[in-house]
């Protein structure tokens, strides 16, 4: 199991890497698509790149609520937990 | 008639009638007519009967629905209402290929999915719902736009099962002489798991059937239809940075292409 804070490590260096964000400005609060640009076809990307590295299935139903960094990590770490 | 040297723009309400308009434009509903029961009896009776005798389910439903689309397109010239013709279709049909072609008319889709021989294709989801195309769109296993997630891992499957699928990224149809901005789910798709990726321009002269015109507005003169597939896109270059940045440049790249093949059109015209 990781803690919050090691998820938002991994979350961050995948979202620099895929998108060429700047760490400051993947903030908890930050929402994808507004204050990120990432879309709906960027994020499938996104969950993708995060389902090999934490070598999990992900269902793609469960990130469709996803708005912000907040939630992605609610997310994985309810993904964690089962 | 001299059709040639008439200027192709239209409009308004002194266009000069020509090329039997009269007889046209009964024949131009009549076409809209015929879709509308064909496309009801392929999805309601011919596929239900020949899944009913142990048809191979998908495969056999894209060979009638392509079928019915080639004999569809071959009506609308037998009753006068365009004529076309389709260059480097060879090169089409290929297994993992994906075909992008834009999309200036209502019946761009009939041309590739008529003379494609087995290709899928990505299809706007209202028409899962609507009753003339749900039964033939669903018996196909064509693939819905949306949501997002589901389109692209579906697409991407069935590139890495061999099949050869159709988009068109421009999403809806085009208004005339405006650029498109295309949807980047298709370069995204063709980046993750294409064979080849293969641009198709299709023009329509004089421009006809496009976003928000009634099927009484029909042009000046009988529409032709040009269909051709350009060079395959290579892919590796692309392939060298991460998917988002990639679909990205990719996406403007097809965007490019299909501006130029439009701009030969306007200055041919």
């Amino acid at each position: 199991m990781m803690s919050r804070e090691e998820i938002l490590a991994v979350v961050r260096t995948a979202m620099m890497e895929l998108f060429e964000l700047e760490p400051a400005q993947i903030t908890i609060t930050a929402r994808f698509n507004d204050d990120l640009e990432i879309d709906s076809i960027d994020s499938v990307d996104l969950m993708d790149h995060l389902a090999r590295v934490f070598q999990r299935k992900v269902r793609p139903q469960d990130f469709r609520n996803v708005r912000t960094v907040q939630d992605l990590i609610d997310t994985i770490e309810r993904m964690q937990g089962q | 008639m001299g059709t040639r040297d008439q200027p192709l723009q239209d409009v308004g309400p002194h266009v000069d009638r020509q090329d039997f308009y009269w007889l046209r434009l009964p024949a131009t509903g009549l076409c809209f007519l015929v879709f509308g029961i064909a496309a009801l009896l392929v999805g309601l009776v011919v596929l239900p009967v020949v899944r009913l005798f142990g048809g191979r389910g998908q495969r056999r439903a894209r060979a009638i629905v392509g079928a019915g689309l080639r004999w569809f397109v071959g009506f609308m010239r037998l009753v006068g209402v365009l004529r076309y013709c389709l260059r480097g279709f060879e090169k089409l049909g290929q297994p993992g290929q994906v075909i992008v072609a834009n999309h200036p008319t209502l019946i761009d889709v009939a041309f590739l999915l008529g003379f494609v021989p087995n290709a899928n294709c990505i299809v706007k989801s209202a028409l899962f719902v609507h009753p003339v195309t749900r039964g033939a769109v669903i018996a196909a296993g064509y693939i819905p736009n949306a949501p997002a997630d589901e389109m692209i891992h579906r697409a991407e499957q069935s590139l890495r099962d061999g099949q050869c699928l159709v988009i068109f990224p421009e999403g809806t149809r085009t208004v005339p002489g405006e650029a498109a901005r295309l949807q980047r789910g298709a370069a995204n798709v063709a980046l993750r798991a294409a064979s080849t990726l293969t641009p198709v321009f299709i023009t329509c002269d004089p421009p006809t059937l496009s976003k928000n015109e009634p099927w009484y507005r029909i042009p000046a003169r009988r529409a032709h239809f040009t269909i051709r597939v350009g060079e395959n896109i290579e892919l590796a270059a692309f392939r060298a940075a991460s998917l988002p940045g990639a679909s990205r440049s990719l996406n403007s790249r097809v965007a490019e292409l299909f501006t130029e093949a439009t701009k030969v059109r306007d200055s041919l015209a």
